[in-house]
């Protein structure tokens, strides 16, 4: 009965796979040449190796193959250690020049450096093979999610707009009908984002074997990932479905315009009565937002965020308010649609 | 299923009054014409008879039960303008309308199409205006349904697609099908229709059968000797729905017993009568159009 949408459901992911598909190409162009590059970055220990009165020892140490190369002359440490999954921990001990403490931190997905002075010794731990929240894959897919779902936020629109005497003349109520396009879209949805993490694991894994870190509070990120772009669908759906024309714009507008919404209700504009009253008005808004709702957080300093505001909800209020604002637009997008006139 | 009663029809859009109180019952197996000048109501009479639009008031049944989902499994339209998705091959909505309707043939729809010349691999919007009218044309045929409701089925059509399309609404009818359509083209009409409702300004301006109204339909014309004379009456002849007259001459149409109206005149001394008779795009224009209609009638038949 739903034909039709299931054939924008098609088209959107096939487009979507064509897309992914590109950014893979690209990818393992940048792979080949960063093999290239890699052979270079790895002059230093390659240097360091062939230096006279350097002691290169290997050893197996629970499964993983390490090797240390002592250089005296230079005060020189490199310990190398090949995990069995392909990945590698290069840690080098060095002297510095001054003397200070501190300490710095790098992730970039599994790649990790941490570089630390304590005293005049320098370490410099390298691991190509940290473990990747997979909040960072649904945080891409929530974002894809997002976009795919702004394509199917006037999808009732697009009906009114010179078919309804198609889509209405189906011997089906218009509610059925309405929920029928709903689910092939909410399923595209769900789609988008799945091939987004396997298209994001394919590309990892042309560099390195993936290494998950299912740990933590993944499940919230699986609910915002989904929540998040039913609730933004719904609500343009709710804004557009009495329309004939005219939905484009609104769709086009949503996001510079939400975007606006929630960053102007965090700012502080100022202490004056106007400020106060502009930030209520901009909070109030914003409730009705579901970014406002999608913020989450993990691990002890990284943030990541399906939205664009951290508020004050505890997870379980965030998805509840989430999953609320998502039931309320779409069915207000359904009743609307139930009036709409040929 | 397949009479349709449309009874005390209303539908106002704000201040505006689209229809009016309109009533027509179109028997099983008829071919039913609805004719109107343009903004007369057509449109809008076929969407609240398909719950396209909602009616202020009135209803509409199928044989004797209102409008439900199920019911639009037997209906079939065909909308003045094209509604076929562009971006849809037209293969594609075949397989739509196959998906969607029980009785469905994919075949005949092929068969349509090939009839019409139209390519069921092209998209939707690399077809004509007429290609795509013929395309739902085929699409509604296609479903074999019980109602067929066309508004302005042969628009953009070629003459001989035209033609085409008549026959293929002749033989829905012949196959037990009750058919309902809107045209302009008044000959159309004529030809496909066993009865029509002509709509104006959203009222029923006249319904029958087309071979009793243009029986019944005919103008007496009569000239008098000068520009001063009398009718004594005969404007309220129940038998003369409109009489006009212009200098010395008169016209006036009947209803029936136009012999006896032309001896009436006669009897008031006016000469050069005749009888004209009238086809029923006369019929129409006397239906809808202002007084002058008369006189395009009769010089229409003059020459």
């Amino acid at each position: 009965m739903n034909y039709v949408e299931w054939l924008r459901v098609r088209n959107c992911l096939k487009w979507l796979a064509i897309v992914l598909g590109a950014l893979l190409v690209i990818g393992l162009i940048i792979r080949i040449t960063v093999a290239v590059q890699m052979g270079n970055d790895e002059s230093f220990v390659k240097h360091t190796m062939t230096e006279p009165g350097t002691k290169i020892s290997h050893s197996v140490v629970g499964g993983i193959n390490r090797t240390t190369i002592l250089n005296p002359r230079e005060h020189v440490t490199i310990t190398i250690d090949d995990q069995p999954d392909g990945g590698r921990v290069i840690r080098v001990v060095e002297p510095s020049g001054s003397h200070r403490e501190h300490a710095d931190h790098v992730t970039i997905g599994s790649f990790s450096a941490t570089h630390s002075q304590n005293g005049t010794t320098e370490t410099t731990i390298i691991d190509t093979d940290a473990p990747v929240p997979f909040a960072y894959y649904l945080a891409m897919a929530g974002l894809v999610g997002l976009i795919v779902a702004t394509i199917f936020g006037a999808t009732f629109a697009r009906e009114n707009d010179g078919h309804l005497e198609i889509a209405l003349l189906k011997p089906v109520s218009r509610v059925r009908y309405a929920f029928g396009v709903i689910g092939a879209d909410v399923t595209c949805i769900i789609l988008a984002e799945a091939m987004t993490i396997v298209a994001l694991a394919i590309g990892q894994a042309m560099f390195e074997v993936p290494h998950f870190d299912f740990s933590g509070a993944n499940a919230t990120f699986v609910l915002v990932a989904l929540l998040h772009p039913f609730a933004w669908y719904a609500l343009l759906n709710a804004a557009t479905a009495s329309l004939k024309r005219g939905a484009g714009a609104i769709v086009g507008f949503s996001w510079p315009v939400a975007l606006a919404i929630v960053i102007f209700s965090h700012v502080n504009l100022g202490n004056s009565v106007t400020g106060e009253t502009f930030h209520a008005i901009f909070w109030t808004l914003s409730r009705v937002i579901p970014a406002s709702y999608a913020s989450v957080e993990f691990g002890h300093d990284d943030s990541v965020s399906t939205g664009l505001a951290a508020g004050p909800w505890a997870d379980s209020a965030q998805y509840a308010m989430l999953a609320a604002l998502a039931l309320v637009y779409g069915a207000l997008a359904v009743v609307q649609w139930r009036r709409v006139e040929a | 299923m397949s009479t349709i009663s449309i009874k005390n029809l209303r539908k106002t859009y704000g201040p505006y009054i689209a229809i009016d109180d309109f009533s027509i019952e179109i028997p099983q197996g008829c071919v039913y014409g609805l004719l109107g000048p343009n903004g007369a109501g057509k449109t809008t009479t076929f969407k609240c008879a398909l719950g396209l639009a909602r009616q202020s008031a009135g209803i509409v049944l199928y044989d004797g039960a209102p409008l439900v989902p199920e019911t639009l499994e037997h209906i079939a339209y065909v909308p003045e303008r094209s509604v076929l998705y562009d971006w849809m091959t037209v293969a594609e909505h075949i397989e739509m309308q196959r998906r969607a309707y029980r009785k469905f043939s994919v075949s005949r729809a092929n068969e349509l199409l090939l009839q019409f010349g139209v390519d069921a691999r092209k998209r939707v919007r690399a077809l004509s205006k007429g290609m795509r009218t013929a395309t739902m044309v085929a699409l509604a045929i296609a479903r074999e349904s019980d109602v067929l409701i066309l508004d302005e089925p042969t628009s953009g059509l070629d003459p001989i697609n035209q033609r085409h399309v008549l026959n293929l609404i002749i033989n829905e009818s012949a196959r037990g099908a009750t058919v309902l359509f809107s045209s302009h083209q008044i000959g159309q009409v004529e030809r496909a229709a066993e009865r029509i409702a002509v709509i104006d300004r959203g009222r029923l301006a006249l319904e029958g059968a087309v071979d009793d109204l243009k029986a019944d339909r005919k103008i007496v014309e009569g000239i008098f000797p000068s520009e001063s004379f009398t009718l004594n009456g005969l404007a309220s002849d129940p038998r003369i729905t409109r009489i006009d007259r212009n200098g010395r001459i008169v016209r006036a149409l009947t209803s029936h017993d136009a012999q006896d109206v032309l001896a009436r005149l006669e009897a008031l001394g006016a000469t050069g009568l005749r009888i004209v008779d009238l086809n029923l795009e006369d019929i129409f224009v006397y239906a809808v159009a202002p007084s002058e209609a008369t006189a395009d009638v009769v010089e229409a038949a003059q020459s």
